[in-house]
């Protein structure tokens, strides 16, 4: 809501600076966002009167004028505007002046002649509409001021909240600073010379479904004459942000801007006839097939459920929305018929929603307009079109509803009113503080019904005699419904800043683990090994969800979720690139990569613990999971070291950190060939589970498939991703740590090489020696792979380090060898290896 | 052999030992000189070896005589091994001199999302003040995100949430964590103290101050006497514990559909300090959250007697208190993963 000083100051003595008045209102909860000061981009334009206003002698179409500014030698201007003669007033742009839009104007030559500047017209200015002539200011205007001091405005941009459509109104803001400041409001006249003929033999109105149109008042003003609205009031609705039309058409928009009324005008010749010859006026539903062309020139088919203003041919408005196209206002307009209504805020909202044509009429329609404010719109309009634009306005209303509503009363308790601002007001600083918002008040020694809750859910409560007051609210605060209404306005009308601080005293809640524990946990390490945590969309395009499926779809993590169902779509996306939930985290991290690659990093490392979406007939279902990509070096170049390109084993070294922090074991991994997105030779299934053996993590890591960075232009030579459900990742914490015993005694190692045909996996070799090792074998870690001589062609040695221990003695060199051989003896039959000399 | 020539042997014997260690070049040559001289089979040795031929009287002094010769040569090799030795670790240490003013072997350091590390932060700030954190769902039925919160459908309040609605009937995507507040107060009794940070979605188009994702953080205290005072101390803590002790806060009405009455709370401009500039739109403040007391129907939809029960909520964006903080000017830098901004954060 744009809120023009001048106007307001009209309404409500202001004694406030700009920047005062800004704050008291935001301090009200009416948010000042902006404070504009108009005429700031005039430089050098001032006050001049014309002293003669002579032909130019070498075009027909131009004057010269001679033109003082009270000083100084007259200066030599020429002008193009007929509407100018000597001893008028008249703004006057100096050389060196700027106008708005950054327009400089220059001593110049125009057809022989020297223009020492130029006269300006009110739209060059950004005061009024008219472009053709020039401003004629008073005649009393005093020469030589700056045009800034005298026109010049400033304009609150004020926030007003969709609970307070009153507020969207000069007299609305009025109403506030009058609350804050003490001062009156002066309300708006209303009272009409309506002396012509009574206006029910020219208009009849009816309306159909009294529930969507509670009241219609309508006024007639025959025999006026359309041309443009006085410059002061064109400058007017410019500051306020609305166009000028014509006096009739800104009669209107005033009165919406300065009561917060849309009104609307009709051309009542355009306006069909019933029998007795008066205009006949419906308010109805449209009936099917109807359409109607909009005062924007768009001929629209009407959905059955438009509210329409129609006469007996047909539609002529959509109700609150748009009038029509063919009984609009025009230069020919003689005859006026105004509509002041209050139509259903819920039919308005859809219907301006339908056509996607929200204005600012139909917002305030929206938020609900008092029943009263028919009459007084109705009755504003008639008065200043009257004034504006001449005519006689017929005797009395049409009106479809004379009843006003009393005003609404809200009980409530001031103790309990106290208790939830955590003040101590009492009862009468509380009555003291809503008088001045226009709420009186009655202490009530009788029981009464106190209302907690309206809307969806209504809820009373009865208050024991003598507890409660109850308050009158002003017909147009419709958001004053309930006792925390109540409370609201005590707080605002006080001052929030007025409200004590304190810290809590109540009892606390027990003790809860975060779910955000284990996650926090795996997220750390992860930085700590040098891998950046991204964020990205969990909407993405359709083709990124189609290219990145996973085709395996391995088990969730004991207690998490399955990655499961349909994706979920997005029935109005911005843009395509945004349109459908993701399944998986791989595709968007291959494009962290690949953004980042573009932008120089040739050495990425990210994961992202995120979410994973899914519908399940109507139910939807939403998982966890940790993705990862790395390309480039894992561990980047340095002078004293070489590069080292990351590969599969980096993505699992980082799934064993993982596993560690989350006390699992170690990983095992199997060969995964048949994944479509990954490189055949180059992905596994990992595994880990926990003390317990329950899977405690779960999921794929191997390269990406090379036809995939090529089909999506990653510009990097490989591309290692993994995406794993993790136990807790969902919200569990960390599982405690059980310590085990470390042995006083003394370990034994021993170096294992074990030769197997090629195909045998390390994984497989591995296993075998742990279940054969014995409860004494702690450890088994590979730490060589040997191809060549003097081995086959198709074989390889796997080397490692088993590592014996027992708690409670020295380990005989007689066990471990027996330990030994078991474990080759298991490894001759399982998988077919030898022991290596 | 007598007395007199096995002592001038002895004599001999030192005096051949000196020059020998003076010409010795390293430890090496009077380790090897040192077995020569004093080892089992070494000369010294050998001339002791003459003894048996002596008179028994003699013995008893040329044992003295030895004694003296052989603790001279340990003291002559010892001294001329500490020499040598010294020299040697002094040209070693030379020699090992490396320029240690190039940089070290770099270890790569990731870093963590800024938008996650503020939820993080926040949750740290309130979880002192008895906050735990509790999650729900990103994609909600048209009830929880809005009937329940005392937003019915065709509600004029509806335009503060752009909605991004789905394919499955009757679901959309969470415009806030608000719905949070109706789950947890469904799950546990009071006192609640809860924070349910997560992603959330808007129809709106992205720039650098709108996104269509971004995450919140809900903050929802009830009890029975928690009050508008209470909110208004606690939030001033929050803002003194995350831009700083001393800053100026400002508390004052807001609007929101499921809170009444309701709070905007405002932190001084962090970029002027107050007296204006374009980051505040020349107002000073900044606007870090919007709160209020948890509305009776929000109360009644989360299974609770608004007679009995009161309270607050609050919810704001990690992302904005993240740009305040760092002075991050553009929300789109959050989504764009671009290392060189990851990176700047811990």
């Amino acid at each position: 809501m744009r809120v023009p000083l001048s106007w307001l100051a009209e309404l409500v003595e202001l004694e406030l600076t700009p920047e005062e008045l800004a704050d008291r209102l935001t301090m009200l909860g009416m948010e000042v966002q902006a404070i504009e000061r108009r005429g700031t981009d005039w430089s050098d334009v001032v006050v001049g009167e014309l002293l003669a206003v002579e032909p130019h002698p070498r075009a027909d179409r131009l004057s010269l004028t001679k033109v003082t500014i009270g000083h100084g030698a007259p200066l030599q201007i020429v002008c193009g505007a007929t509407n100018i003669a000597a001893g008028q007033r008249v703004p006057v742009a100096l050389p060196g002046a700027v106008l708005p839009g950054g327009r400089r104007i220059e001593r110049a030559e125009k057809m022989g002649v020297t223009s020492e500047g130029m006269l300006c017209s009110g739209d060059e200015l950004g005061l009024t509409a008219d472009a053709d002539g020039i401003l004629i200011l008073d005649g009393e205007t005093q020469l030589g001021r700056p045009l800034a001091e005298l026109y010049g405005d400033t304009v609150l941009d004020v926030d007003v909240k969709p609970n307070r459509g009153d507020a969207l109104s000069i007299v609305g803001i009025a109403r506030e600073v009058a609350a804050s400041t003490g001062a009156e409001v002066r309300l708006p006249a209303t009272e009409v010379e309506d002396d012509g003929a009574p206006v029910e033999g020219l208009v009849a109105v009816e309306v159909e479904d009294p529930q969507l149109c509670t009241r219609f008042v309508g006024r007639h003003v025959g025999g006026v004459t359309i041309g443009p609205s006085p410059d002061d009031v064109q400058m007017r609705l410019i500051a306020a942000g609305v166009r000028p039309v014509s006096n009739v058409v800104d009669a209107s928009n005033y009165v919406m801007i300065e009561l917060g009324k849309p009104i609307h005008t009709f051309d009542a010749a355009a306006v069909g006839r019933a029998a007795a010859g008066r205009a006949r006026i419906v308010v109805r539903t449209a009936r099917p097939g109807e359409r109607i062309e909009t005062l924007d020139h768009v001929v629209r088919e009407l959905h059955p459920d438009t509210l329409l203003i129609a006469d007996p041919g047909g539609p002529i408005g959509i109700a609150g929305v748009m009038g029509g196209a063919a009984s609009e206002v025009s230069e020919t307009t003689t005859d006026v018929i105004i509509e002041s209504a209050v139509f259903d805020p819920v039919s308005i909202r859809r219907t301006a929603f339908h056509y996607g044509l929200r204005s600012e009429a139909s917002l305030r329609f929206e938020k609900g307009q008092e029943q009263r404010l028919a009459r007084l719109g109705a009755d504003r309009t008639a008065r200043l079109i009257h004034e504006w634009a001449g005519g006689s306005v017929a005797r009395g209303r049409v009106d479809t509803n004379p009843d006003e509503p009393a005003p609404r009363t809200v009980a409530f308790r001031p103790a309990r009113v106290d208790r939830l601002l955590g003040t101590n007001l009492g009862s009468e600083t509380q009555r003291d503080l809503l008088r001045r918002v226009g709420i009186s008040t009655e202490a009530e020694a009788r029981p009464v019904t106190i209302p907690v809750a309206a809307g969806s859910a209504p809820e009373a409560v009865e208050a024991p005699a003598g507890d409660a007051v109850v308050a009158t609210i002003p017909t147009w605060r419709r958001d004053i419904e309930i006792e925390a209404d109540i409370a609201e306005e005590v707080a605002r009308i006080h001052g929030y800043e007025a409200v004590p601080g304190r810290l809590p005293s109540t009892p606390m809640p027990g003790w809860r683990p975060s779910p955000l524990a284990l996650r926090e946990a795996v997220r750390e390490a992860l930085v700590g090994a040098g891998v950046t945590e991204a964020v990205t969309y969990a909407l993405v395009s359709p083709r990124l969800v189609a290219d990145f499926a996973w085709s395996v779809n391995p088990p969730p993590a004991t207690g998490e979720g399955a990655r499961e169902g349909g994706p979920i779509t997005v029935t109005n996306p911005l843009s395509a690139d945004h349109a459908i939930l993701r399944h998986s985290l791989v595709g968007s991290l291959t494009q962290v990569v690949a953004g980042n690659v573009r932008h120089g990093r040739d050495d990425v490392a990210v994961f992202e613990v995120g979410k994973g979406y899914g519908r399940v007939a109507d139910e939807t279902v939403e998982w966890w999971r940790l993705g990862l990509a790395l390309t480039g070096a894992f561990e980047p170049a340095a002078w004293n070291r070489p590069a080292r390109p990351a590969d599969v084993d980096d993505a699992k070294g980082l799934i064993e950190l993982v596993a560690g922090v989350i006390g699992a074991g170690r990983p095992t991994y199997m060969a995964l060939t048949d994944e479509p997105i990954l490189h055949p030779g180059r992905s596994a299934l990992a595994s880990a589970s926990d003390r317990a053996g329950r899977l405690a993590l779960s999921g794929v890591v191997g390269e990406l498939h090379p036809r995939l960075i090529e089909a999506w232009d990653l510009r990097v030579p490989r591309l290692i991703v993994a995406e794993l459900s993790v136990a807790g990742l969902g919200g569990g914490g960390l599982p405690s740590v059980e310590f085990e015993a470390v042995s006083r005694f003394p370990a034994v190692e021993r170096d294992l090489a074990v030769v197997v045909d090629e195909a045998v996996p390390a994984a497989d070799v591995e296993s075998a020696i742990r279940e054969a090792g014995g409860e004494n074998l702690r450890s088994v870690v590979l730490f060589d792979l040997y191809r060549g001589r003097p081995l086959a062609d198709d074989e390889r040695s796997l080397a490692f380090r088993l590592r014996f221990e027992a708690p409670d003695r020295t380990l005989t060199e007689v066990e471990v060898e027996e330990a030994i051989a078991t474990i080759s003896g298991a490894l001759g039959h399982r998988v077919g290896g030898r022991i290596r000399a | 052999m007598d007395l007199a020539q096995l002592t001038r042997d002895l004599e001999a014997l030192v005096e051949e030992t000196r020059a020998a260690l003076a010409a010795a070049p390293d430890t090496a040559a009077v380790e090897a000189l040192e077995v020569e001289v004093l080892g089992k089979k070494g000369r010294l040795t050998i001339v002791l070896r003459g003894i048996g031929q002596l008179p028994a009287e003699e013995r008893p002094l040329v044992g003295a005589v030895a004694n003296r010769v052989r603790g001279a040569i340990e003291g002559e090799i010892g001294a001329r091994r500490t020499e040598l030795g010294a020299a040697e670790l002094e040209s070693r240490l030379r020699a090992e001199t490396t320029d240690v003013t190039t940089p070290g072997r770099p270890i790569r350091r990731g870093s963590l999302h800024p938008s996650i590390e503020a939820m993080a932060e926040i949750a740290r700030i309130f979880g002192q003040f008895g906050f735990v954190v509790y999650e729900s769902p990103e994609i909600e039925d048209d009830e929880h995100n809005f009937q329940m919160l005392n937003i019915p459908p065709d509600h004029p309040a509806r335009d503060l949430w752009d909605t991004l609605y789905v394919d499955v009937p009757g679901h959309l995507l969470r415009t806030h964590t608000s719905p949070g507040q109706i789950h947890v107060m469904r799950t546990v009794k009071p006192p609640i103290r809860a924070l349910l940070p997560g992603r959330c979605f808007r129809y709106e188009a992205i720039d650098a101050s709108h996104g269509t994702e971004f995450f919140q953080v809900e903050g929802l205290m009830v009890d029975e006497g928690t009050t508008l005072g209470d909110l208004r101390g606690l939030l001033d803590e929050f803002a003194h514990a995350m831009f700083g002790a001393g800053k100026k806060t400002r508390f004052r009405p807001g609007y929101y559909p499921f809170t009444e009455p309701s709070v905007a709370f405002d932190v001084e401009c962090l970029v002027c300090g107050g007296p204006g500039c374009p980051a505040c739109k020349r107002t000073g403040w900044m606007t870090i959250l919007g709160a209020g007391m948890v509305h009776p129907v929000v109360l009644r939809h989360g299974g609770l007697d608004p007679e009995r029960y009161q309270g607050f909520a609050f919810g704001m964006g990690p992302e904005r208190i993240s740009m305040l903080r760092h002075r991050i000017h553009d929300l789109r830098l959050f989504l764009e993963n671009d290392l060189r901004f990851l990176g700047q954060f811990r």
